[in-house]
């Protein structure tokens, strides 16, 4: 089963530059991404609606991680994809250029708290997404217990079509 | 020299991008046969064509690929682009469907591009809802001839439409009053006039914006446009009443609707689950061997199971 995510140039872009403002004590910042979903010949086509960034005070300081969120964060956010039943993606960005890698403690906390918005959201696969500055790379859970997989391509919608990512 | 060689101004990736980009044309009449004709020739490999219809000997004036004897065996125009293809592209990916575009509508939703030649109103207002449902750009190809007085008018227009940038209803083309129109003459004898050259002029103007889209020779590029086609004076240019409203966000659709109204990821896994279990017991009636690929299958069904 292929995963794929679409997303228009214009709800990408904000994404981005929300993610690169400066936090005052975060190094890096946070998002949601909300997205429908689509059944297709080979797969599962992934289609973003909104985003929605972390508000300043629901970082809380760490000095283990870039970047750490608190429930309420997380309460809002899966809020958010409720009301639209809507796929819900984490997204952060790690910069530079190519295709990005997950770092392990991503992983990790994913791994932690992805399964949990299988709660609220069951009908709808939900995931991670790190960016970097010209391509994307995530992973898909499709139930609470499955293991993640890859997406296999990202498409940018616009005023040019871009595809990106782990196939391209 | 190979066959690109010259049209390597459109970057230096610009081939395995046409290579890799699936494009839908529903409707293969006058607009769609001259549009096939040019996505292959450009090294387009991947292709849904859609149209329920055969060739008759009325469309014999215009549609690009059609012979007479096409007509005596009643081919399907899907049929005729299928083969204008095949004697251009080597191996070519066709999903050629020989019926409606609702009934095609999983192939339809995988396209990079859809590029529409369809008549009628309620079909364009409809393909622009299901382009913008799957986040899908729609080129849309339109053409008339008009009777004023005694003489005629040749008019028509192309144009893009993206989600989130104006839609056919914002651009005019699609109005209430239109589609009552049309819903009053519906069944109603009689067809439009068409003619190959203004047809040819749209189709290669959609293959541009096509393109453009896909591998952009320029900086200038949108997400919409809309160009129209007088075929009296020659010209087509930016419609005037689209550059008003072409910054404006699209007030009829909205990002929350994207997607399946219904879709539920665990009824897509196990009917997964079932097709993985048909291929396996496939595998195993045709060879009854314990194949490393049915081991392999067998290993992943009790995950995909689970739940």
């Amino acid at each position: 089963m292929n995963f794929v995510l679409k997303i228009t140039e214009a709800l990408l872009a904000s994404v981005r530059a929300d993610l690169e403002r400066r936090h005052h004590f975060a190094f890096e910042r946070a998002g949601f991404l909300t997205a429908g979903a689509a059944r297709t010949q080979s797969g599962v086509m992934l289609i973003c609606r909104s985003y929605q960034p972390v508000a300043d005070e629901h970082y809380e300081r760490s000095n283990s991680v870039g970047a750490q969120i608190g429930s309420d964060a997380m309460r809002n956010a899966v809020e958010t994809a409720l009301a639209s039943r809507s796929s819900l993606l984490h997204v952060h960005s790690h910069g530079g250029l190519g295709t990005p890698d997950f770092s392990g403690t991503d992983l990790r906390s994913a791994h932690e708290f992805v399964p949990g918005f299988f709660n609220a959201l069951p009908r709808m696969p939900h995931g991670l997404i790190v960016l970097s500055n010209d391509s994307a790379r995530g992973l898909i859970w499709t139930g609470p217990r499955d293991k993640p997989r890859q997406i296999d391509g990202f498409v940018q919608v616009g005023s040019a079509v871009r595809k990106f990512g782990k196939t391209q | 020299m190979s066959r690109h060689d010259r049209q390597s101004f459109l970057g230096k990736h610009s081939e395995s991008v046409i290579k890799a980009t699936t494009v839908g044309v529903v409707g293969l009449g006058g607009g769609g046969s001259h549009v096939v004709q040019q996505l292959a020739h450009i090294g387009t490999e991947r292709y849904v064509l859609v149209d329920p219809d055969t060739i008759a000997e009325s469309n014999l004036n215009r549609l690009v690929g059609g012979t007479s004897e096409d007509v005596m065996k009643q081919a399907t125009k899907v049929a005729i682009a299928e083969r204008v293809i095949r004697s251009i592209v080597r191996e070519p990916n066709i999903g050629a469907y020989h019926c409606t575009w609702q009934e095609a509508l999983e192939p339809l939703k995988s396209c990079d591009v859809i590029i529409a030649g369809v008549d009628s109103v309620i079909a364009k207002d409809e393909l622009d809802k299901f382009c913008r449902r799957y986040l899908i750009p729609l080129i849309d190809m339109g053409m008339d001839v008009h009777e004023i007085g005694s003489r005629y008018l040749i008019a028509g227009q192309v144009v893009l439409t993206t989600a989130g940038a104006p839609c056919l209803r914002c651009m005019g083309i699609v109005t209430d009053e239109l589609l009552t129109q049309e819903a009053r003459k519906y069944g109603a004898a009689g067809s439009k006039p068409q003619v190959v050259w203004p047809n040819g002029v749209l189709a290669s103007t959609a293959v541009g914006l096509f393109m453009q889209l896909i591998s952009p020779w320029h900086g200038k590029g949108a997400p919409s446009a809309y160009l129209e086609y007088d075929g009296n004076k020659h010209t087509l240019t930016p419609s005037k009443s689209f550059a008003l409203i072409k910054e404006q966000p699209c007030p009829h659709y909205f990002a929350e609707e994207v997607g399946d109204a219904l879709f539920d990821i665990r009824k897509k896994v196990q009917a997964n689950a079932v097709a993985m279990d048909a291929q396996v017991k496939a595998a195993d009636d045709s060879s009854g061997s314990q194949s490393k690929f049915v081991e392999f299958l067998r290993g992943l069904l009790p995950r995909m199971r689970r739940r």
